[in-house]
């Protein structure tokens, strides 16, 4: 299992930085992803965290409050975090 | 720009969505009450909530909300906006206030809980019998598989309390014409390209405005967002339907796009889908496909109608269901992916922001300018044939301090904005209620003179309240009505400002502030002092009347602080009072702190500086105009009126016998306090503007100087204080506690 851990700001430029971890993990059965930290989440970084979703058997967010509420604007919330209820 | 600069332009804008918002309470509370009005109350609130739902200020974003559902009833015409909820709701926007200031200082919000139960209640008293029909009545055609409605009633901040209403009291009349009017929402499809995350912009931010809005999210196309090995985190993949009540208009919905409508594409109507991707062109094409291992869900094949997905009470449990409730194949996309309904581009914006620190910086430099310009002229004085260019330079440097000094300058009504909350907290405290009449909010001054204004002003109006204005039976037995009045007027007067805060009270109780101030040792018990005298005694240090000390004023700090503070500011205050009638305090204040103008005079060795907004007139006296007064006053006549002649050599040192009126220049000057006087000089050298310098803060305060300048020369000239210098020669400022002239 592979673990990225997302920081606070969760922005354009966080989304760019971290995009090469996502890819290395390419081939772990599970990834998680630690988003408890996050204080501010944008669109590109939510669309890395769906893409990643795509990309693995698993993956597991573990959200904060902000990831939630982005994730449950853009209707993601079901898709993105329900395994971690899992 | 950097999100803490779009942060910091939130913070700015609040502020003027907080005054709009309370300009438009206090038009509803004066019984305007038209659509444009409540709107205006409206949207200054909203605007406050869509901003910190950007910026993740919960507590911040949780007020506004109850606020706004409150506000989103008044505006429907659901609930009377009587006296009693006009009074709650500037309470509230005080409250709004101080969970703006919460969030920008990163102090702890206020305590609101007292006041979001009210709002509640107002609310709940008006839906009280609607609430028990919702579930029966509500429509979902477009159930949205990605929102389950339990969890949005409890944890949503957007909980969308107007489509609800919407349900019930029918559609607004100015549904958008691609929705169905008889329906109760309409739907707006979108997708951001890959600019919309560029340069510090961030798309969810408009998302939530829509979402404050009313709008739901209904469908979410994650179909193109290829797996992480053919990914580019620049661009756009994901693209919506987000479901808007029908009372939201469409061009309301556009107009926030307006800004990025390059990056972002936008189609309604009833056969729109959500756009196609929109690559960005720098990109490797390998980016643009959907490789076959990416998990996400191909393209919907069919613009599957929507009750399909309609029906489905609560998420589906695999992810091609949320991605699939709606259409999204590039190859349907609309032809016209920009809405025909879309208004044309607003005219280019009228104003700019400017960080402060520039604008300082180009004062300043303007500053230097002044004096180069002045030390250019002082070096080509005899050079004739530079006369017309130094004039043209003279010219057009005072033509670029002026609108240097014009970028700085605001209308007062930014400070006098503040007054209502004041009052609404003081009739909290005193009990009482006082009417505020405001004249002249329009005239302008120096934005820092402004915000060093406001601490002053605030203790003058608490004062006046709580000293001042009688309580309600006190005023009916005195035969007043049984509200106070308080006026507060600005008005430019020859190079400065006079604000006046005036009351109707009981005006000063001299016998009382006398006694108070022999009891205290401030002045002697056998002084002989003046009513203006007697009225400035409140001004010292220490001095306080009020029978029990209140929250409000009565601790005997802060009038001597007023003072001080305005005299920082180069200005002075003075009362008025009459008993029975009220009290007025003046503040004559400068407009601008950093330039002005000024006759530049000679005194035995010394140059100094008249600043010209005293000037009245200059005159070479003939013999028979000067009379003596006592043993050594002299008076002028000027024109049948005898003002005071004050030698200036006497107060710069000069040694050796001063020279007499009919040898030298005599300036007749006005004063704040005193009237006029006549300032006698060797003789007047030139008139100019000058730039000026502290003498404070590089040296040391000095009696009956204001300041300091650099000449054309380069030599230090000091500038007059006249008005202290008027009151020290006329022994009306002998101390601290026989304080005549305020300042």
């Amino acid at each position: 299992m592979t673990t990225i851990t997302l920081p606070a700001r969760c922005d354009r430029a966080a989304a760019m930085a971290l995009f090469p971890d996502f890819v290395a993990a390419i081939g772990a059965e599970v990834l998680e992803v630690d988003a408890r930290q996050a204080e501010q989440v944008g669109l590109a970084m939510l669309q890395v965290l769906v893409s990643a979703k795509g990309s693995f058997a698993h993956v597991r967010v573990m959200p904060s409050d902000t990831l939630r509420e982005a994730a449950r604007l853009t209707g993601l919330e079901t898709y993105l975090l329900d395994e971690v209820a899992q | 720009m950097t999100p803490q600069e779009i942060q910091q332009i939130f913070f700015v804008e609040c502020e003027e969505s907080l005054a709009a918002a309370e300009a438009g309470l206090a038009a509803c509370q004066a019984g305007t009450q038209d659509d444009d009005t409540v709107n205006s109350v409206f949207r200054g609130v909203h605007s406050i909530k869509g901003g910190a739902g950007a910026f993740g200020y919960v507590a911040l974003q949780a007020y506004t909300h109850t606020f706004e559902t409150l506000l989103s009833d008044v505006r429907e015409g659901t609930v009377a906006l009587d006296e009693a909820l006009c009074s709650l709701l500037l309470r509230a926007l005080d409250t709004l206030s101080d969970h703006v200031n919460a969030a920008r200082d990163g102090s702890d919000p206020p305590d609101d809980a007292a006041l979001l139960a009210e709002l509640t209640a107002a609310q709940a008293a008006n839906r009280g019998g609607l609430a028990a029909s919702v579930p029966q009545t509500e429509p979902e055609p477009f159930a949205a598989p990605v929102a389950a409605p339990a969890e949005a009633a409890t944890d949503d901040f957007d909980l969308d309390l107007d489509s609800l209403l919407d349900t019930l009291v029918g559609p607004a009349a100015d549904a958008p014409a691609g929705g169905d009017p008889a329906g109760p929402e309409w739907h707006l499809h979108l997708r951001p390209h890959a600019g919309a995350m560029q340069n510090g912009a961030e798309p969810l931010a408009l998302l939530r405005e829509l979402a404050a809005m009313g709008a739901r999210c209904i469908a979410c196309d994650l179909s193109q967002v290829p797996a992480l090995d053919a990914f580019d985190p620049a661009q756009g993949y994901l693209g919506w339907t987000f479901a808007l009540p029908a009372r939201v208009a469409e061009t309301d919905v556009l107009d926030l796009f307006d800004f990025v409508r390059e990056d972002w594409s936008l189609s309604t109507g009833a056969d729109a889908v959500i756009p196609p991707v929109r690559l960005a062109v720098a990109q490797s094409s390998a980016s643009a496909r959907t490789p076959e291992s990416a998990a996400a869900p191909a393209p919907a094949q069919a613009p599957a109608p929507a009750p399909t997905a309609a029906t489905a009470p609560a998420p589906a449990p695999a992810p091609a269901a949320i991605v699939a409730a709606a259409p999204s194949a590039p190859e349907r996309a609309s032809p016209s992916p920009q809405p025909s309904a879309a208004p044309p581009s607003p005219p280019a914006s009228q104003s700019i922001r400017i960080d402060l620190a520039k604008l300082d910086r180009l004062i300043d430099t303007v500053g230097e300018l002044v004096i180069a310009q002045a030390m250019l002229a002082q070096r080509l004085a005899g050079d004739t044939g530079s006369k017309d260019e130094l004039a043209m330079l003279e010219g057009l440097t005072r033509e670029i301090q002026e609108s240097a000094m014009a970028i700085r300058a605001q209308p007062i009504s930014s400070v006098f904005s503040r007054v209502p909350r004041i009052l609404r907290e003081l009739a909290a405290s005193t009990g009482k209620h006082v009417r505020l009449e405001i004249i002249g909010e329009s005239a302008e001054l120096d934005k820092t003179v402004l915000e060093r204004l406001g601490e002053p002003l605030t203790h003058l109006i608490r004062n006046a309240v709580d000293h001042g204005i009688e309580s309600a039976e006190e005023r009916l037995a005195a035969g007043k009505p049984a509200e106070g009045t308080l006026t507060l007027s600005a008005e430019q007067r020859s190079g400065r400002i006079l604000i006046r805060i005036a009351d109707d009270g009981k005006g000063i109780d001299r016998a009382r502030v006398l006694q108070k101030a022999i009891e205290k040792g401030i002045v002697a018990p056998d002084a002989q002092l003046s009513h203006e005298d007697i009225d400035n005694l409140i001004f010292a240090p220490g001095f306080s009347t009020a029978q029990a000390v209140t929250s409000v004023s009565g601790r005997g700090v802060g009038m001597d602080v007023v003072r001080q503070n305005v005299k920082d500011l180069g200005g002075r205050i003075t009362i008025e009072s009459e008993a029975g009638k009220g009290t007025t305090f003046t503040l004559a204040l400068p407009l601008t702190l950093a330039i002005s103008d000024g006759m530049i005079v000679n005194v035995g060795d010394q140059t100094l500086v008249v600043p010209l907004t005293h000037v009245v007139e200059s005159l070479r006296p003939a013999p028979g105009d000067v009379q003596g007064l006592g043993s050594s006053r002299q008076m002028l006549n000027v024109r049948g009126r005898f003002v005071p002649i004050v030698p200036v050599a006497n107060h710069t040192g000069h040694r050796g016998e001063p020279i007499q009126p009919s040898e030298g220049v005599l300036i007749i000057v006005d004063t704040q306090a005193l009237g006029q006087a006549a300032l006698l000089v060797d003789e007047i050298s030139d008139q100019r503007q000058f730039v000026i310098k502290s003498l404070e803060s590089n040296f040391r305060a000095v009696e009956g100087v204001a300041g300091a300048t650099i000449l054309g020369d380069g030599r230090v000239a000091l500038i007059l204080d006249v008005d202290g210098l008027v009151a020290s020669a006329l022994g009306q400022n002998p101390g601290p506690g026989t304080v005549r002239e305020a300042a």
